[in-house]
């Protein structure tokens, strides 16, 4: 369960980005997080991955107050949650196999299970004649699909999703909103940050709606996005 | 750490190095060059050595013995000098043998040998030449053998009238000595700041792949472990690539140093010393490339 608890957070240069946001997701919970540029809804993603602290309130995820994650611990939380960029954020030096492969020998995988595990979840994805494809040789779905891979091989019990069609055509994004799903249907907690009003409506899950750093809206169940 | 673990970060920054083969080339090229700077003041080290050797072994104190003085008086006085602690050698030269050398340097001159056959008596007297260990210590014999049990027999020692020569030429050699490490000191360091700069802006290229491994859940160890190697494959080509043109530059201006300064035999010292310097140059090399790396790539971990 990830819980916010009277959580606002101020950027170095004064602006608010959250204003005593409380929030609670349950596990297995598939939300959509929606509103205008500067709402702050990213900011709330940033806040669970621990990039950024809140400048007040707390940010929990299972009952462990993040602001008790020590500073080395940072990369075990984060492999714990799965997370996908809108710019994809992958590794341009390396390899769509390596960009996967990096990710699991972070957590001391074997060779061996680097090997079998890493084919798979790219087959997951539809990218298993990919593998030796460079980010720069690869279109930008194929890109967006490469990091729901890597995101997915921790098998991550969180994924966050910011603006994961934000760069994608309307076939692309129904790809990784398709992804999304089956991820969600394995038992994933879903957090998805996104400006796609076809892509939220056609989901018919929770949805939040937020605007200057809080939430103005919060439709439990087949949830529309209305701004 | 696994040998597994310590396999893949070679073999990752190996890759890296590999494909990042442009600036791998840069860099390891300006760090190339940086090591030859460095094989360059070591022979300039070498040759103001020798040069200083060279003036301070043309320095040295006679003392010249009463012609009435017994050739087993002076071999006493001989073995006093030699047992003191700053005497390097001592050489003796007899009436006879200065009689002998004095006539075969002046062989052409037929007056001078005329004038040796009229003599009756050898005119010479015997003495002794004391080389010291250090050019400093000259003052010290002296005055040692001015209160010397033996000093009635001695007729003239010479370190008076050399006494100004031999503070000259310690100052030349002392002078060269701190010029050199001076020079040496303040190009090293300008030649760190380059490689830093140059590793830092090879990092700096990459900074963006350092914060995404940050934010997939890579550890500082993890991230920096590779960025080492790389450092340290940039320090092991830039010696070898530095020691592949320095020695056959050295042989190529050897013997041209060696016409212009006598006992100046460079690729004598370095073929000699070869280990050394290889392993000086390739430990320098590798340093410098894993301390720019680990200085560099510490403000990118900060994420």
């Amino acid at each position: 369960m990830i819980e916010f608890k009277n959580v606002s957070s101020v950027y170095n240069d004064g602006f608010i980005a959250l204003s005593a946001i409380d929030l609670t997701i349950e596990d297995g919970d598939f939300v959509s997080i929606v509103g205008p540029a500067g709402a702050g809804k990213s900011t709330l993603l940033r806040l669970l991955i621990k990039e950024l602290e809140p400048s007040e309130g707390e940010v929990l995820v299972d009952g462990v107050s993040l602001a008790n994650v020590h500073r080395a611990d940072i990369p075990l939380l984060r492999r714990k949650i799965g997370t996908v960029f809108q710019d994809f954020k992958l590794l341009a030096s390396k390899n769509a196999y390596e960009n996967v492969a990096f990710a699991l020998e972070m957590t001391g995988a074997s060779d061996d299970q680097i090997a079998e595990d890493v084919p798979k979840v790219l087959a997951i994805v539809g990218l298993a004649d990919k593998m030796t494809n460079f980010p720069h040789q690869m279109s930008g779905g194929e890109k967006q699909r490469l990091a729901i891979a890597r995101a997915l091989i921790h098998r991550p019990r969180i994924m966050l999703a910011d603006e994961p069609t934000g760069n994608l055509d309307l076939v692309n994004s129904h790809d990784v909103l398709q992804l999304l799903k089956k991820i969600h249907s394995l038992g994933t907690t879903v957090i998805m940050v996104t400006h796609n009003r076809d892509l939220v409506n056609s989901l018919e899950k929770r949805v939040i709606t937020m605007e200057k750093g809080k939430i103005v809206r919060d439709q439990k169940d087949g949830g529309k996005y209305v701004i | 750490m696994s040998q597994e673990m310590f396999k893949r970060i070679l073999r990752s920054g190996w890759t890296n190095f590999k494909r990042n083969s442009y600036v791998s080339f840069g860099t390891t090229g300006v760090m190339a060059l940086v090591l030859f700077v460095f094989l360059g003041l070591m022979t300039l080290n070498v040759v103001a050595n020798s040069i200083t050797q060279s003036i301070e072994d043309k320095v040295d104190v006679s003392v010249y013995f009463k012609t009435t003085t017994a050739e087993e008086d002076i071999l006493k006085i001989k073995t006093d000098i030699e047992a003191l602690p700053a005497v390097a050698f001592v050489e003796y030269i007899s009436r006879d043998q200065a009689f002998e050398d004095f006539k075969a340097r002046h062989a052409g001159n037929a007056l001078i040998q005329e004038s040796l056959a009229e003599l009756d008596d050898n005119p010479l007297q015997a003495s002794v030449n004391i080389k010291a260990k250090d050019s400093s210590e000259y003052a010290g014999i002296a005055n040692y053998l001015e209160g010397t049990r033996f000093r009635a027999l001695i007729e003239k020692i010479n370190f008076y009238e050399n006494e100004q020569v031999i503070a000259r030429v310690q100052n030349i050699s002392k002078g060269l000595r701190s010029w050199g490490m001076a020079t040496t000191l303040l190009l090293s360091i300008i030649a760190v700041l380059v490689t830093f700069n140059t590793v830092r802006l090879t990092i700096y290229t990459q900074h963006q792949e350092i914060e995404i491994m940050r934010l997939v859940g890579g550890s500082n160890w993890h991230i920096r472990a590779p960025f080492l190697v790389e450092g340290v494959l940039y320090g092991l080509f830039a010696s070898l690539l530095a020691l592949a043109v320095f020695y056959p530059a050295l042989s190529f201006i050897s013997a041209d140093v060696a016409d212009k300064i006598p006992g100046a035999e460079l690729s004598k010292y370095f073929i000699t010393h070869a280990p050394q310097t290889v392993l000086t140059v390739v430990v320098i090399g590798v340093l410098l490339g894993v301390v720019s790396s680990t200085i560099a790539i510490r403000r990118f971990l900060r994420i």
